[in-house]
Parts: structure tokens; sequence; C-alpha cells
């Protein structure tokens, strides 16, 4: 079976880039794949199925949904919100009036007026301020023949938006940590002691270490992150916090560091790593930290990385992270009580060694058994042979049961044509 | 308790899931329970007849039968396990191996086409709902629990059986090497055959039927097996009781077999069992050395591991009385309790 697959691909900088180049090789033991890169979507042509990788971000996936317009067929959707993503596709390319269709469609006459606002810089743009109001996902979604999503969350979220069609949850794949962290971790697994003792990037203090990955702005919540971990270090003053990766334009992180007193001993800062840099980085913490607030759907690869290095998270109770076994992930609800909670989940994990060594070792098993590279390889592959053939198989196995009824003078709509619907509909036989 | 055991019918072949299916029902009979035997005929070819073939069962009504309740269903290999009771047990002997671990090999139905992939898809997801309807599931050797595990993510409770009540005993240990079963090419004979060229010493008996049969016989006569490998066709129980007691060994490596009753015939006629590292459920009782000799998939291996059993007569009797005692602890008493409990 051949299968177009649509993605970014490295060397972007796009974390569903990272997860097609994790998954491919293992997709390709299995199926015929053949990657489309941007501007070659002839290479799509003879294909059984065509599966397209898509995001909120218009530079990374805005020709994979022109490939989409071009030929329906199974959609991964990485996030649930788009809204990002068709501004880029519309207001982005000078089509104001396409925007304008896409918010009347979701948000009706409301909707089309406030994206007038949005077109007019009345209104601050609602990919910002308002991006779960208006997902904006409405066409991806009429395109998609089939939906491939990583969360109950997206499959709720989807529905609720009116998708009838087949659904299929499949688990983000994990990344097999470097072997020389995969000992470290083991050893002291074993030994019940963190595995951060080994790592080159740990603290020379000694402290307790928490880290924080992934782009620094406020949808990260990281003013609340910041003011909590202040608070954690007026009684723990040899913790710190690690952050990673690029501060987002108009985050004034110096600022807010000044305002809490929090100095360079207190913060670690790193912008974007390497991918070795960044498992050296991930190893060395006694905690990680991952917030959202608004979510839009995603999964985090940064803290599937964390689970696979055993480490315990702590996560806002939004979306796919609340859907993490409270084993391996303390929640923090995104409400008034936000830095109060966030505060004692960072002194728990602090204080009580047990805790934190019983949930790093819920975290790697969880991410040995749901999130193994070769079952998620597997489930893909099951999906795609029954969005390639599954109709037609429907189809046969319904003819031949019709015709059946009706050799023995079963009649459409009778009581015992009702009741072969039912046994067929038990078993999920037929459509 | 009023029970149907279930169980497909493939007519006019009989073999060890048919024996497995009467005996339960006798077992059951014997302990007082009303019983009957819900058979459908089953064929599984072409294309999505294997669907809508175990579709059959999801259309029996067997709540009731005559006015009265019927209190359980055993369900034993696929598709019968399709069928719809409240109380549905299952003992898994197995599910449908083309669509597991048969596909893409030489014995598997489904080929690459975008149909027959969907199609084997279809199989997995029918497994899915149908094992997953079950008050309890059982299946008859860990193997089987594991290929049910992988395909839908459901744990079976491992539940073997005790093999065909025969006349077991142990006469002799004579110079020939025993195989039993119906004669297909996943009960590999032809290994043994290839062996037996190799060892000019090593004699053979072949007992069953099947559609391998005439190349098999071609085959030992390519290799100039010349009165060395005896085609027995099938046997009487008296007759396979002898056979049995009369061995120096028994060969026994399908490919990736469930579970398989012949280990534990053999066992019970304290003869060690000769099989092969890849043939699955009967390496839970088969162990190198313990119970009899495991050795390679390959002609020469077992034509070495024949030769030292029958060369080693002390060590062939240690390993079938080693093999008695473990044979002795399944009994009917035990499937029965664990089935019902």
């Amino acid at each position: 079976m051949k299968v177009a697959y649509h993605s970014p691909m490295p060397p972007e900088r796009s974390g569903i880039a990272d997860y097609s180049a994790l998954l491919l090789p293992s997709l390709r033991e299995r199926a015929d794949v053949q990657v489309i890169r941007r501007g070659r979507g002839r290479q799509a042509r003879g294909a059984d199925l065509a599966v397209y990788h898509i995001g909120n971000n218009p530079e990374a996936h805005g020709w994979i949904v022109e490939a989409l317009r071009r030929r329906p067929g199974i959609v991964v959707l990485h996030d649930f919100v788009l809204h990002h993503l068709v501004a880029g596709l519309t207001i982005g390319r000078r089509d104001g009036h396409g925007y304008l269709d896409a918010m009347e469609r979701e948000g009706g006459v409301v909707g089309r007026l406030l994206g007038h606002g949005v077109l007019d810089k009345r209104i601050p743009p609602l990919w910002e301020s308002r991006p779960a109001d208006f997902h904006l996902a409405g066409e991806v979604l009429d395109l998609a023949t089939g939906l491939i999503v990583h969360s109950h969350y997206v499959e709720r979220k989807a529905r609720e938006a009116g998708y009838e069609r087949r659904i299929w949850r499949i688990p983000h794949p994990a990344w097999q940590p470097p072997p020389e962290l995969c000992v470290a971790a083991s050893q002291a697994s074993a030994s019940g002691a963190s595995a951060s003792g080994a790592s080159a990037s740990r603290d020379s203090t000694g402290g307790y270490l928490v880290g924080c990955f992934g782009n620094v702005n406020a949808s990260k919540r990281i003013p609340q992150l910041l003011e909590a971990f202040a608070r954690l270090r007026r009684d723990r003053p040899d913790a710190r916090l690690l952050l990673v990766g690029a501060t987002s334009p108009g985050f004034d992180l110096d600022r807010r560091l000044q305002r809490l007193g929090l100095s360079a001993d207190g913060i670690v800062r790193e912008g974007y790593v390497s991918e070795s840099r960044l498992w050296s980085l991930l190893a060395g913490c006694d905690a990680c930290v991952n917030l959202r607030a608004p979510t839009m759907g995603e999964t985090s690869g940064s803290a599937i990385r964390q689970l696979s290095l055993g480490k315990p998270l702590v996560v806002s109770d939004v979306g796919w992270f609340s859907e993490l076994p409270d084993d391996v992930a303390l929640k923090v609800p995104v409400d008034e009580q936000e830095v109060n909670t966030l505060h004692a989940a960072l002194e728990l994990l602090a204080r009580n060694d047990v805790v934190r060594h019983s949930m790093g070792v819920a975290a790697a098993e969880l991410a040995r058994r749901e999130h193994d590279l070769e079952r998620v390889a597997e489930l893909y592959t099951t999906v795609f042979e029954q969005a390639a053939g599954g109709e037609a198989v429907a189809d046969a196995v319904l003819g031949e049961v019709a015709a059946a009824a009706r050799a023995v003078g079963i009649e459409a709509g009778s009581p015992e044509a009702t009741d072969l619907a039912q046994r067929l509909a038990e078993v999920e036989l037929g459509r | 308790m009023r029970i149907a055991v279930c169980a497909p019918q493939v007519p006019f072949v009989r073999g060890g899931a048919e024996i497995f299916a009467d005996k339960l029902v006798d077992e059951l009979r014997k302990r007082e329970h009303e019983v009957e035997l819900v058979t459908v005929p089953f064929k599984w070819y072409p294309g999505t007849r294997v669907l809508s073939q175990a579709f059959l069962w999801r259309l029996l009504d067997l709540e009731e039968s005559d006015g009265r309740p019927i209190d359980l269903v055993i369900a034993t290999k696929f598709p019968s396990y399709c069928v719809r009771h409240p109380e549905k047990r299952v003992w898994v002997l197995h599910q449908f191996r083309q669509a597991y671990e048969l596909d893409r090999t030489d014995l598997g139905q489904f080929d690459e086409s975008v149909q027959d992939r969907a199609l084997r898809r279809s199989v997995h997801h029918l497994d899915r709902i149908a094992l997953g309807e079950a008050k309890r599931l059982f299946s008859t050797s860990q193997n089987v629990a594991e290929r049910i595990a992988r395909s839908t993510g459901l744990a079976a409770e491992v539940l073997p059986h005790p093999p065909q009540e025969l006349p077991y005993r142990c006469d002799e240990y004579g110079d020939f090497v025993l195989s039993v079963g119906r004669l297909d090419r996943a009960k590999r004979n032809d290994l043994l055959l290839e062996a037996a060229a190799l060892d000019p010493s090593l004699r053979v008996v072949v007992t069953g039927e099947g559609p391998d049969r005439e190349r098999l016989e071609r085959l030992a006569r390519e290799r100039g097996l010349n009165g060395r490998a005896e085609f027995t066709g099938r046997v009487d129980e008296d007759e396979l009781a002898a056979l049995y007691a009369r061995c120096r060994a028994v060969y026994y490596a399908p490919v990736d077999e469930d579970f398989g009753m012949v280990p534990y015939e053999a066992f019970l006629s304290e003869k060690p069992v000769l099989t092969t590292t890849d043939a699955g459920g009967p390496l839970e009782i088969v162990t190198n050395g313990g119970t009899g000799i495991v050795t390679a998939p390959e002609p020469h291996e077992l034509a070495r591991a024949a030769s030292y059993l029958l060369t080693h007569p002390d060590e062939a009797r240690s390993y079938g009385r080693a093999g008695r005692q473990l044979a002795a602890g399944v009994t009917w008493d035990r499937c029965i309790e664990r089935l019902l409990g």
C-alpha cells in the first residue's frame, strides 16, 4: 500500500517535523510511505491514501492545507485550534474575505463582525486573544476523510464541532533517550535515586532543579511559574529554575525576573538548543513543568521526552495534559489559585524524594507502555489499512448479508432487516 | 446449569479443536450439567467470506432454548466467540491465525492489495469486540494469551486442557520417531523427513491425513527414505496409543503453534518430545534436556537431536517421565472448576 505522507520535515524547526522524523523509519517498515515535500504534490499521484499532518503554524502547514484541498484524506490533527493557521492562509496572503468567511462560518454574523475588527486593527488578533472561542478548524474537518488525534480532548472537540467521520486516537510516540542517559536512568531507578546526578548538566550546587522547556511566553504560564518559583526560593534558596527556549516577542522576561527578585543564581537560561543538549538538560532536572492556557489541543513533545527519562511532571489541568495519569503528573488547574497550587506542587516534589521517585518510575513505564514507537507505528498502519480499504470491505460484507436476506424474502425496513442491522452494528461490520 | 458449548465446524475436517469441543461437552455432562454442542459450518474464503460467515454466529439467539434459559455459553475458537450472550465465556483455542501470526507467510491468506490488508484489520477489529464482550476470557496457552494481548489489548487467563483420552502407556523405547497430527504444511513434517534423509539410522512414522500428504510422500521418495518413513494415514485410538507406547520420541514442531495436545499425549506415554525453537505453545512444556529436546528448525539439528535420543535411551526415558509428571497436573476437574468459577 502506497501512502502519500504530507508533513513538515527537519531541518524545519517544528515539533511536528521532529514527530515525523521519529515516526517515519518505523512506518516505512510497515508500508510504502512517500514523504511529500512542499511544492512536490505530484509525487502523491498513484498513492492509495493521502495523509496530512496539520498544526496551527501557517509557515509549516499552509501548503499542507492546500494539498488537502486538492485531495481529501486522513488528517493527523496535532492542534485542534487552527485559528493562527487560517489567519496565515487568509490575512497573511492578503485574502481578508477568506478570513471573514472562515469567521462567519464558525461564529455567524458576530464572528464576521469580529473578523472585520481584526482586519481593521480595532481589536487584538483573535488568534492571540480568543483562539479557543474561534478554532476555525471547520474547513480542515470538512476535508478530512478521517482524523488521527493524540488525545480524547481533541476527539471530543472534533465531535462537538460536528465531525461525524471516523476518528482514531493514537498516542504521541516517545523518543528513545540517548543510551548514556538510559543507563543513568535505569541505575538511578534501581537505587531509588534521581537520574539527574549522572547528567553533565546537573546543577553544580546539587540543589533542586526544576525545568521548563519551550517558548517563553504568557500562554506557557511563565508569569505564574516565575511567581510560584520565587515563593519556593524563599524557603529553598538552593532551588533553581531552568528555562529553555526562545523568548516570544513582547514578553519581557528580564523585567519580570527583576520584579520578583529572581537573580542569575536562581534562574538558568538557555535559548533554542540542539537535540543532544536538550536531552542533557532534561536529564539534569529533578522535575519538569509544562503549563498551558489556553491550550490549542496540542500534545507536548517535550513532556513526552520527560516521560521517557522518568521525570515527574507538573502540568496545567487542561487538554491532553489532563489525560496524563495522576501517578505521573501533578495537575494545576488554571484558576485564581493557580500560583498557590503550582507552588504547592513544586514544594511537594522538592520535599519528598519518595513521591518524586515513584512518579518518575510511573512516567518511564507510561512512556514504555503507551508511547512505544513500534506500537504507535503499528496503530498508524492499522489506520492506513482501514482507511484505504475498509470501505470496500464493509460494502462487500453488507452486500453478502443483504443478498442472503433478500434471498429468504427479508425486505428493507422490515423488523428482520432492523434486527440484522442491529447485529451488524454491534460488531461494527458494515457502516 | 444449562450450557451451550460453541465451536465452528469445517465440514469433513476433524482435528484437535473438534476433539476438544466434544470432550468439553462430555466433561461438563459428567458433572451433571445440561450441555449442548452448538456448531455452524465455517468457510473463510474467498474475500470477505471470513467476516460474513463469522457474522452468522452473531445472528444466533442462545439466550434461551425451548422457553428455558441457557445460563452460560462457552465459545472456543474463531468465529464462534462472535456469539452474543449475557454470560459469554471464551476459552480461546486460537484466533483466525491467517490474520495474525501466519500473515505474510506461506500459510497466510491475505495478499498485499488494499482490500485484503483492510480485511485483515477488520478481523482484528471483530476480535477486539467479540472477545471484549466475554465475561471471562481464557486461553489454552501462554502463547495464545500473548497473541490476544498484542492484538486486542485484552488479558486472557491461561488455562491448558488435558489431551484426548487414550489408553496411554509406555511399552518400550523403540527405534522410531513418531509424528502425530493433521498433515498440513504448518505442522512441518517435511522438516522431519529432511532430517531422516540426513541420518540413515533414523526411522519415522507419520500418522494422520491432510492436504500435505501427497507432497510429503513424494518428498520421502525423492530423498530415498525407502521404508524409513511410514505414512499410516488416520489411525484409531487404540492404534495411536500403541504407536505412542512403542516409539522412542515424538516429533512436534509446527510453526508458532497455539498449544497442541500432542506433547501432552507423548508425555502421558512417557515419551520425550522433539520440537523447535519457533514452535510457540509447545515450548511452554517442552524444555531442552527437561522433557525433550528443543532445536533450531533445521534438518541437521533435528537429525542430531533424534540421533541423541536413539542412542541415549536412559535420557529419553528420563525426559519422558518428567513430562508425565507435568501432564498429570492438567486435569478436567481443575479446568472446569476455573471455567465455571
